[in-house]
């Protein structure tokens, strides 16, 4: 890859920097160090040419596809690393140190809060069919892509997971009564 | 409608996250600053690369040792086995017995350029060959002679009787010499 690709590729990583981070973050469980680190990973594939973009599809969609797999490898490289680790006798690292975010008041928010537990505890795939559409504003072709499935796999997954946070949502307005903001239907009275 | 509210909720909770994650969002251009350094530092080292040079250094290394104490033990082996005179004309019963015929063996004397190496080491094969030969023939002689050490417990008194029946087109008057003879 020469100099004018590379230049040229960083100014297109670098507008699509935040949201890629945000899906790294999604595959990596929100861990924000883990995140960050396989964004750096990601961006040394492709200092490398290790990863290529071709042209095949948007480079958008070839870089989270580029993102999911650097993290899904991150994340096994880990668990093997600690069973090594624990089968050796050793105490097994801890790996980088979980930072957390800046807590800003919205994060705070019971809501957001209650949403984030909702999302960790759905299906992987679930979760990645909802951070693409609703997070990311892809379409379905583009997230099967991304995810590397079909577009019928993806949007089996897209709805299962959609219906889950709707039961979800019912839940958290029953349990914790958390208006979320339904306005109340004025012509009921 | 429930379902719409239901998915514009959804929306905003993401948007909302969205928000939250742009804020805590690491600058550019230092991930992409300690990508290069890490590039520059895997230049720099390579434990993959040096493990390959090692292990590649150790195959060469071990290659040549072998391929150097090889050539010193052949010819002593050539000098313990020197090939016999009679090389070229084996025994007769032997050339008719042996399994492998003297057109497989390898052409010693057909080559007059080769090596003296070379040349002593297809005589040792050749040796071998001939040696291999003759155990071969002595097995199957010792094979073809060979008799049951009970074959002698077969054999019975009464052996002749059954060698002496009559035959069918035998005469009547010869069969009555079978009869057993009676007293009235």
């Amino acid at each position: 890859m020469d100099s004018i690709d590379i230049s040229e590729l960083k100014d297109e990583l670098e507008k699509l920097h935040s949201a890629s981070f945000g899906w790294a973050l999604s595959c990596c469980r929100r861990d924000h160090a883990e995140a960050e680190e396989v964004l750096q990973t990601v961006y040394l594939k492709i200092f490398e040419g290790k990863a290529r973009y071709r042209g095949e599809a948007s480079l958008k969609t070839w870089l989270f596809a580029v993102i999911r797999k650097t993290a899904i490898g991150e994340y096994r490289k880990r668990v093997l690393r600690n069973l090594v680790f624990l089968g050796s006798g050793e105490k097994p690292s801890e790996g980088p140190a979980v930072t957390e975010a800046p807590t800003t008041a919205f994060e705070k928010s019971e809501t957001q809060k209650l949403f984030r537990v909702a999302l960790a505890k759905l299906p992987p795939r679930q979760r990645e069919a909802l951070h693409l559409v609703f997070y990311q504003d892809l379409s379905l072709r583009e997230a099967a892509d991304v995810m590397g499935i079909s577009i019928g796999s993806a949007r089996q997954h897209y709805e299962r997971g959609k219906k889950h946070l709707r039961e979800w949502l019912s839940e958290t307005e029953v349990e914790y009564g958390i208006g979320l903001g339904r306005k109340e239907n004025p012509g009921a009275v | 409608m429930e379902s719409d509210w239901e998915e514009k909720k959804i929306q905003a909770l993401y948007s909302e996250l969205k928000s939250a994650d742009e804020q805590a969002a690491p600058h550019f251009g230092r991930v992409w600053n300690r990508a290069h350094q890490g590039q520059r530092r895997i230049r720099a080292f390579n434990p993959a690369f040096v493990a390959a040079t090692a292990l590649l250094v150790c195959a060469l290394v071990s290659l040549a040792v072998w391929s150097r104490y090889t050539q010193q033990t052949q010819p002593a082996v050539a000098v313990n086995n020197p090939p016999p005179a009679t090389v070229n004309t084996p025994p007769a019963s032997v050339a008719m017995t042996t399994p492998i015929s003297n057109d497989q063996l390898p052409p010693v004397q057909k080559r007059r350029n080769i090596k003296p190496s070379l040349q002593t080491r297809l005589s040792a094969q050749r040796n071998t060959l001939v040696v291999t030969n003759q155990k071969l023939t002595r097995d199957a002689k010792a094979i073809t002679s060979w008799q049951s050490p009970t074959a002698s417990l077969l054999s019975s008194p009464s052996d002749d009787i059954y060698s002496s029946f009559p035959q069918l087109n035998q005469s009547a008057t010869d069969l009555k010499s079978f009869l057993p003879a009676r007293s009235n």
